[in-house]
């Protein structure tokens, strides 16, 4: 077992208007699992994600990756591990408009301050593996919403993290950007090892992950396990959805 | 709804409205300052002497202040409405209609306007007893000053509000109008690289340029009387600075980061990939900005350097006209001293030297041409036993050398150091002279130069005068009545010398006469009785004060306008820019990093205006010529003036973070 959350909860807003964001979730995540986390708005799933990758704390219970309580670490030392052991991708993209492509993609490994030549062999294999090379001079505003998302997936990768975020990663793309983003992280799941937590409100997209966890007013309502078969494992995605309320037939991909 | 809109607004900028409204609250205080100061009744029945000076100074003075107050709150008001752009479009998108929007702007600044009017007058009422008092113990004026506005004062400072404050709402609101209808923002910087390195090229080397030409300043200053060459110096310099400047900022700096972000082994190397982009992307929208404070500073500087000189050169000259309060000859003292005894005067001090007036005739290098004239000489052991004051500005000399004490010597211009070769009337020739300016007793006590001579020399030196010189120190003044000094004024002249000149110093001669010459010829010359400090002693420590009050209050206005200004514009970010130190926060940059990235942008906006101010304002230092032995007090006014600069980036800086952190957090 890779991550252990245990009882975390998180409230937003002052005392009598408070928003309980998150009350009292526990879950464990296998190393190279794709674990989906799914609900509709507002259920938590960003904030669940966000505490466990360490950009919110918790203001109750524990967060044990690779047996360190990280809600235990100094906001110095969060931000290390962050950037040593994860990768972010956003459905916003968070690319720096300021840097070109290559300058993006390589953020990571300079801001560990790696060696040029590590760097420079990083970024032609990240380039090559997600076949992206020949925007390498592109300043962001030329890309497309597709191609900012495989940069953004390129940079979160370039480090060779253990685990990768996805917060809706395909929320601003096209069907078939989609598919090409999570084809992509399919394969790095299952090549490199690398353990993803997504949250998606999406069926199509949750049916890549091996496991879907539910998310509704802040607890885990319910889980799936991919049976192996993704079109069986999508329409218990959406029977759940239809169950907790949230999603329907209309989020299915017209690519699927 | 729109209520909510303006308060929403108000409250997401509030560290910068802050900011604004405190500085305007300054400006408006100090305005209402020196606007009820004027006709204060305190102030007038203290300061009879000034009569409408004092009156007359601070309206003028109000009136350029707040004309300047006015420009800075155009200028910087602008920038919150700019801030407010993208939120601005949005409404418009929404469905708002447009003159509610040129309402909003209009409204939100006629708040912040009226806030800042409520706090400034508030500080009128609070300091204006405060900075009455002060500018009392600057003059040294023993008097209470009570707190006074008039009704016509109030009703002005309405006025000014009311006006001001709908002329500035209205250009906001034609300012919201405006970026309603350029909808397209000129977000694209154009790098322009092929104008951008010559220029910045060229702007080094105005700068350098301007600096050798400073450092051939200090030699040439002394020409300005007779030659051009100094003015178009200072002509040169003040254009290659300003120019030069602004040059170093559009090409040079930003190539600069431009060079550096293109050496991967420095920018691959942690936040650099991005502070570098940043930091030039910042640079490029700041370059107007950071030139307009770099002139500003560096006029700022350049007032100062210029006040204390001037202030030092009335000094100066005050000192050696009057180095006694009361000083006075043979001829004179024995009256003086029976109207001393009369009122009880508390003597401090007092001092006595014969002296000897003899002819003289010599070659003199700073007006170029032969001189023959009268010359009073002092022994040196006398001129030693005197205060040191009195020696203040002369050259050091020791028993045996020679002192030419000359009204030529000025302040401003340095004049030869020695004087050689000057003919005595049977005595021997000197040789060779040290120069000075400081007239034991006081310049106006002399008719020409003198000289301090050795002992021996003086001894054995005839003479065609012999006079006496007294001087007296009190304590409290010397109480001298006005029914007094009406008695003592027929004793200013105490004798009159008229000069036969012949083919030699030999054979010419010095009448003296007790009775004033009904024709003045050239060669007459007068002695004076006696001198007194007076009422120009109050006279220039009053004058002395106000100036010190109104220099300290004009650098200090300056000083905060400018701080304030590129506080709002560190401040003032881009919202994408903002998100990207976000960004940069959630992919794993820690904390420590972004506040560098933060403070590097702070000290590039603070540092950079300042280093090139004061390299500018250098100039005004050579402009003086003074030597080295000015510059300990210049250093420490610059340094003052650096302290309470670095006290705005400093301020900034925290406030800036704090912002960054606090989006953080959402």
């Amino acid at each position: 077992m890779q991550i252990a959350v245990k009882n975390i909860s998180k409230d937003f807003g002052k005392k009598k208007t408070a928003v309980h964001a998150i009350k009292d979730i526990s879950l464990e995540v296998e190393q190279g699992e794709f674990l989906g986390i799914m609900g509709p708005s507002g259920a938590g799933k960003t904030t669940l994600l966000n505490m466990i990758s360490t950009n919110a704390r918790p203001d109750h219970g524990q967060i044990i990756i690779d047996g360190l309580d990280l809600t235990q670490f100094h906001d110095r030392d969060q931000a290390k591990y962050r950037r040593n052991k994860m990768g972010f991708i956003y459905q916003s993209f968070e690319l720096l408009d300021s840097l070109n492509v290559k300058e993006n993609v390589i953020l990571p490994l300079a801001l560990n301050r790696s060696n040029k030549k590590l760097i420079e062999e990083r970024f032609t294999y990240m380039m090559n593996l997600l076949n992206i090379e020949e925007l390498s001079g592109r300043a962001i505003d030329e890309l497309s919403l597709g191609q900012r998302q495989i940069v953004a997936a390129a940079r979160a990768l370039i480090n060779n993290p253990e685990i990768l975020f996805a917060d809706e990663p395909t929320g601003s793309l096209d069907s078939k950007s989609a598919t090409i983003l999570l084809n992509y992280m399919q394969m790095i799941n299952q090549k490199e090892r690398t353990t993803i937590l997504m949250a998606t409100h999406d069926a199509f997209t949750a049916s890549y992950c091996s496991r879907v966890i539910f998310v509704k007013d802040g607890v885990v309502f319910s889980e799936i396990v991919n049976p192996g078969q993704r079109d069986k494992f999508f329409e218990q995605i959406i029977n759940m959805q239809r169950t907790i309320g949230g999603g329907d037939y209309f989020n299915v991909s017209q690519n699927y | 709804m729109y209520r909510k809109i303006i308060r929403r607004s108000l409250s997401n900028m509030r560290d910068s409205y802050l900011i604004y409204i405190l500085a305007c609250s300054f400006a408006i205080g100090v305005f209402g300052i020196l606007i009820s100061m004027g006709d204060n009744p305190s102030l007038r029945n203290a300061l009879r002497l000034w009569d409408t000076f004092i009156y007359d100074i601070t309206v003028t003075m109000s009136g350029l202040f707040a004309f300047c107050a006015f420009v800075y709150m155009i200028y910087v008001g602008g920038f919150f409405i700019k801030q407010q752009r993208n939120e601005f479009l949005t409404f418009e998108k929404l469905g708002m209609p447009r003159w509610i929007l040129v309402a909003i702007g209009f409204f939100q600044t006629a708040i912040v306007q009226a806030l800042a009017w409520l706090i400034g007058i508030g500080l009128t009422l609070i300091f204006q007893k405060f900075m009455g008092m002060m500018l009392f113990y600057l003059m040294g004026v023993r008097f209470n000053f009570a707190m006074h506005i008039s009704l016509n004062d109030l009703w002005l400072l309405l006025e000014i509000f009311v006006f001001s404050t709908l002329v500035l709402s209205i250009i906001n609101a034609i300012k919201t109008m405006r970026i309603l209808q350029k909808k397209q923002r000129k977000v694209i910087i154009k790098t322009r690289w092929w104008l951008r390195i010559p220029a910045g090229a060229f702007g080094i080397l105005l700068l350098f340029s301007a600096q050798i030409c400073t450092f051939y300043l200090f030699k040439d200053m002394r020409m300005i009387s007779y030659s051009s060459k100094p003015l178009i110096e200072i002509v040169y310099i003040m254009g290659a600075d300003i120019f030069g400047t602004y040059l170093v900022y559009f090409g040079f700096l930003p190539t600069i980061l431009n060079v550096m972000q293109k050496i991967h082994s420095v920018a691959y190397s942690g936040v650099n990939i991005f502070s570098f982009k940043y930091m030039k992307e910042r640079l490029f929208q700041n370059i107007s900005i950071l030139w307009f404070v770099t002139e500003l500073s560096a006029l700022a500087l350049a007032l100062l350097t210029f006040c204390y000189f001037g202030y030092q050169a009335v000094h100066q000259n005050y000192n050696s006209a009057y180095p006694f309060e009361l000083a006075a000859n043979k001829d004179t003292v024995k009256v003086i001293r029976e109207e001393l005894q009369k009122n009880n005067a508390k003597i401090k001090g007092r001092y006595k030297t014969e002296v000897k007036i003899n002819l003289v005739s010599y070659y003199s290098k700073s007006n170029e041409s032969y001189v023959r004239q009268p010359m009073t000489f002092m022994s040196y052991s006398a001129y030693k036993s005197l205060p040191k004051r009195m020696r203040k500005g002369n050259s050091k000399i020791n028993s045996h050398q020679f002192l030419k004490i000359d009204y030529n010597s000025s302040l401003m211009y340095n004049n030869p150091t020695s004087e050689h070769n000057i003919e005595v009337k049977n005595a021997p020739m000197i040789q060779d002279a040290k120069m000075g300016y400081s007239f034991p007793y006081g310049s106006s006590m002399h008719f020409g130069p003198m000289m301090i001579v050795p002992n021996k020399y003086y001894q054995k030196m005839p003479a065609e005068v012999k006079d006496t010189f007294y001087g007296w120190d009190f304590k409290k003044g010397d109480r001298l009545s006005h029914d007094q000094l009406e008695r003592l004024g027929g004793y200013r002249d105490a004798y009159y010398m008229k000069v036969d000149f012949k083919s030699s110093l030999e054979k010419s001669n010095i009448e003296v006469m007790k009775k004033e010459p009904n024709k003045y010829e050239a060669a007459t010359y007068t002695q004076a009785g006696f001198l007194r400090q007076g009422n120009l002693k109050k006279r220039f420590n009053q004058g002395g004060g106000f100036y010190l009050f109104i220099v300290a209050l004009f650098s200090v206005a300056l000083l905060v306008a400018l701080g304030s200004v590129l506080t709002l514009r560190v401040l003032l970010r881009d919202d994408y820019q903002s998100r990207q130190l976000r960004t940069l926060q959630k992919i794993g940059v820690e904390e420590s990093e972004i506040k560098g990235i933060v403070r590097r942008e702070n000290t590039l906006t603070f540092l950079i205006p300042i280093i090139f101010a004061l390299i500018q304002s250098y100039t005004s230092i050579a402009m003086f010529d003074f030597g080295h032995h000015m510059s300990k007090n210049i250093i420490l006014i610059y340094g003052g003036y650096v302290v309470l600069y670095s006290l705005f980036g400093v301020i900034s800086y925290q406030v800036s973070w704090r912002g960054v952190k606090q989006k953080f957090n959402l």
